[in-house]
């Protein structure tokens, strides 16, 4: 049984707050859904592909963010319920499709499920996008938990639909990857196809439409801070008696808000914002009249803050407002009930209570993540720096493969955003001497890689481009990608070549390679960087993860160490990298549980000493 | 309430762990919010899971404030005890995976008698149980995890039933679910002895 789908209404399961996202999707009788996979927001996507057929929705793994988005709004726009949903730097890609579709508006309900990730525990920075409902002038619903997530999901379609605007629908880590009960409700079949009826002077953007619709998005936004302002999703919350003193929080903040308020046995009124934009400014000016003092907690950017203080000078409120302009909260990473704890007794000038000191322990061996055993990318990142002696500036990209960044290989020097390795590599190749190679995924090349490619074609640019293709989308959970097979449930989809692309963008230099072929692989990096323009390596190798997972009995040709023929030379823990290979006590030795059976040690270990079991 | 803190490295089935306690704590009548790590962050790397049963409202759990540790690889038992008192419960699995910060920094990974030593400074009481040995004797060599939610359970510091993780234990393991009960009640035996 799928839990997602099967759940009874009115029975309480337990969810992550992502599966609740989806959940609610379907009782909201959503037809579209679509995505690009990136943590936190990955198990949105996962579920709804689980479900699809069943469920009888049309689901898809989009190319990239950008396209999943309008893929959403031509399934909204003729008047179905879409959903959209992707990790925070997703909506950078997707931005310029959801700026102008907020002119036109929708028919159907439209949801833009954003997934932040304050301290960025899986992202490459931790931008706040609440600020994306502010400067597309949306609706903005930020839920707290589970059960809000599947609550608030729901009603942003609603909202979606009454104000014809898309909604953004914005989580943190500790909202998407949180479990807890939910009670579910009911899933509605929805309307699943609608015939697009044809209004040009609202749904083609040319200048004088786009300047009438801004009239129109400006007004609605009018309309939306009158239903923000009565919204159940806006209440005030009292721990303790509740008092003079207040906070507004929303997000994660609000649950950290409540615990560090109830441990400080605080009496204190918290107004909780879920519809956070537009302010409902008529709650504001209450709350801030019926305290003397209002700390604002929210995590990164003070949006509510700067809102909330501009309101209180409108009004000429004397009601202090603390917050990140006073230095009680920081603008960067997550919080949690102790900072927020802190943060309090700061602003209201409150004494902590006594705290038992967290244990001193001793220095801990740091344990960062690394390349599985038997990955692809550690192999090709071996023969690459055999192939180049590290004598190479490398772009990196956005993958599993970006753990490369440390010893032994160190072969990440540039990385900035998804598909940059090919852009960036064009760049540093004509103003350094040194050669370059760009490495990127073969998810990531399909999602914004290939407009690099066709520039570094047509410009001229000289550098070496490995594609990593290991058959998958792996880092987000093994989502498929253009290049695959096997796609969701619900629909048919048609593999596209690597090969074809990489010609088809113009380039005259490509091979493919088996990366466990160590030699080969060598060799092929030496002839590629020697070539005069750009040249392309498809490494091509399923990832081992998937590999081990396919496997019916025991793995294939595990390896071990002959201690006898072994010359402690290390070169297989200090020239290689593979977790199945550990030194302890100057002896070195293969886990064989780990151990996925690659042989690429066997051939990086130049005594011989690495054999299969038998 | 109780706060029980999950560790290991990634790959161990921690976010597995974690969810019998959650469908369990559910089946038992309980609230329970529960957090987890996903991403690049369960690549080999260390993970950390949190299981607060009861009335909470934020799934993070403070320095200090953790009823029991659950720590499925030693040296991840060593660096979570920032979130013990005298009063946490500490359980903790003899596997030991070498970090690559040993083999290639030349770092020690400590001895299991100083890590217990360690332990006992600061927790409340320790209990080892030899996950890796159990899961193979029940016939499934990769439920160590489940192992080790028996010894959870095994404890009694949650305050559930053990019928309500059996049950919780077929919702979320389906496959060989005979032998993997079978390995729940070894872990639960092995805590019960000490």
């Amino acid at each position: 049984m799928d839990r997602i789908l099967e759940a009874a209404p009115g029975s309480k399961v337990l969810l992550l707050g992502n599966e609740a996202i989806a959940r609610a999707a379907l009782e909201a009788g959503v037809a579209v859904a679509t995505t690009y996979p990136g943590t936190p927001a990955s198990e949105i996507g996962d579920t709804l592909a689980r479900v699809a057929k069943d469920a009888g929705i049309y689901f898809e793994y989009s190319a990239n963010e950008m396209v999943a988005t309008e893929v959403a709004i031509g399934a909204a726009a003729s008047g179905v319920r879409a959903l959209v949903s992707m990790k925070h730097v997703g909506v950078n890609v997707a931005a310029d499709a959801l700026l102008t579709f907020a002119y036109t508006g929708t028919r159907g309900g439209f949801v833009l499920v954003t997934a932040d990730d304050p301290s960025c525990h899986s992202s490459q920075n931790e931008q706040d996008n609440r600020y994306y409902a502010l400067l597309a002038g949306i609706p903005l619903l930020e839920p707290s938990s589970p059960q809000e997530c599947l609550e608030m999901t729901r009603q942003a379609f609603d909202i979606s639909e009454k104000l014809e605007l898309p909604v953004l629908l914005r989580t943190t880590t500790r909202i998407s990857h949180v479990r807890g009960p939910v009670v579910v409700g009911e899933v509605k079949p929805g309307l699943k196809k609608k015939e697009f009826v044809k209004d040009p002077t609202r749904f083609v953007t040319v200048p004088a439409v786009a300047r009438s619709r801004h009239l129109v998005l400006l007004q609605k936004l009018v309309e939306a801070e009158g239903l923000a302002n009565i919204s159940p999703l806006n209440k005030v919350v009292k721990i303790g008696i509740g008092g003079k003193l207040g906070i507004v929080a929303s997000s994660a903040a609000f649950n950290y808000s409540v615990d560090a308020a109830t441990y400080l046995k605080l009496d204190i009124d918290i107004l909780k914002l879920g519809f956070s934009h537009p302010l409902p400014s008529r709650l504001i000016v209450e709350f801030l009249k019926d305290h003397d003092a209002v700390a604002v907690v929210e995590e990164l950017e003070p949006v509510l803050e700067t809102a909330i203080r501009a309101v209180a000078q409108r009004e000429g409120l004397e009601t202090r407002v603390l917050g990140k302009a006073d230095g009680i909260l920081s603008r960067a990473h997550e919080l949690d009930q102790a900072i927020v704890s802190a943060a309090l007794v700061n602003a209201f000038g409150l004494r902590l209570p006594e705290l038992t000191p967290a244990p001193q322990i001793p220095p801990v061996p740091v344990r960062p993540p690394v390349l599985c055993a038997g990955c692809p990318h550690s192999a090709t990142y071996y023969a690459v720096s055999k192939a180049t002696n590290k004598k190479a500036v490398f772009a990196s990209d956005i993958g599993c493969y970006t753990l490369g960044l440390g010893k032994p290989y160190e072969a990440a020097d540039l990385l900035v955003c998804m598909g940059s390795s090919v852009g960036t590599a064009g760049g540093l190749a004509k103003v350094n001497d040194q050669p370059v190679i760009a490495f990127i995924g073969d998810s990531t090349f399909f999602h914004a890689g290939i407009p690099g490619l066709i520039n570094a074609v047509h410009n001229g640019h000289k550098f070496l481009l490995m594609i990593l293709d290991n058959r998958t989308t792996a880092m987000t959970g093994h989502q498929p990608h253009p290049g695959s097979e096997k796609g969701p449930t619900c629909c048919d989809i048609t593999s596209v070549s690597i090969e074809e692309v990489v010609t088809g963008c113009g380039v005259k230099w490509l091979k493919v390679v088996d990366p466990y072929d160590v030699k080969t692989t060598i060799d092929s990096v030496k002839e590629g960087m020697a070539q005069p323009g750009i040249s392309v390596i498809i490494s091509r190798r399923e990832c081992a993860l998937i590999a081990k997972r396919d496997e019916k009995g025991a793995i294939l040709g595990k390896r071990f160490i002959d201690q006898d023929a072994c010359k402690k030379c290390r070169t297989c823990v200090d020239r290689f990298q593979c977790p199945a290979i550990s030194s302890l006590d100057k002896v070195q030795s293969i886990d064989d549980v780990l151990c996925a059976g690659c042989g690429v040690c066997e051939q990086v270990c130049p005594y011989k000493a690495i054999k299969e079991a038998k | 309430m109780v706060d029980i803190y999950l560790v290991g490295v990634g790959g161990q089935g921690i976010i597995t762990a974690s969810r019998i306690v959650g469908d369990a704590a559910i089946l038992a009548g309980k609230n329970v919010l529960l957090s987890e790590t996903h991403g690049m962050a369960q690549r080999g790397g260390s993970v950390v899971c949190t299981a607060r049963i009861g009335d909470v409202s934020s799934p993070i759990i403070p320095d200090g404030q953790a009823d029991a540790i659950l720590s499925f690889e030693l040296l991840e038992t060593l660096r979570a005890l920032c979130k013990t008192s005298k009063k946490t419960v500490v359980v903790s699995s003899t596997e030991r995976i070498v970090p690559l910060s040993v083999s290639t920094q030349k770092l020690r990974y400590p001895v299991p008698e100083e890590i217990e030593s360690e332990v006992l400074k600061v927790a409340g009481s320790y209990a080892l149980v030899d996950a890796p040995s159990l899961s193979r004797s029940a016939g499934v060599p990769m439920s160590s995890n489940v192992v080790m939610t028996g010894a959870l359970a095994g404890t009694g510091i949650t305050g559930i039933g053990r019928e309500f993780y059996e049950r919780a234990l077929e919702m979320n393991v389906p496959k060989r679910i005979q032998e993997n009960l079978a390995a729940f009640s070894l872990g639960f035996d092995a805590v019960l002895r000490k």
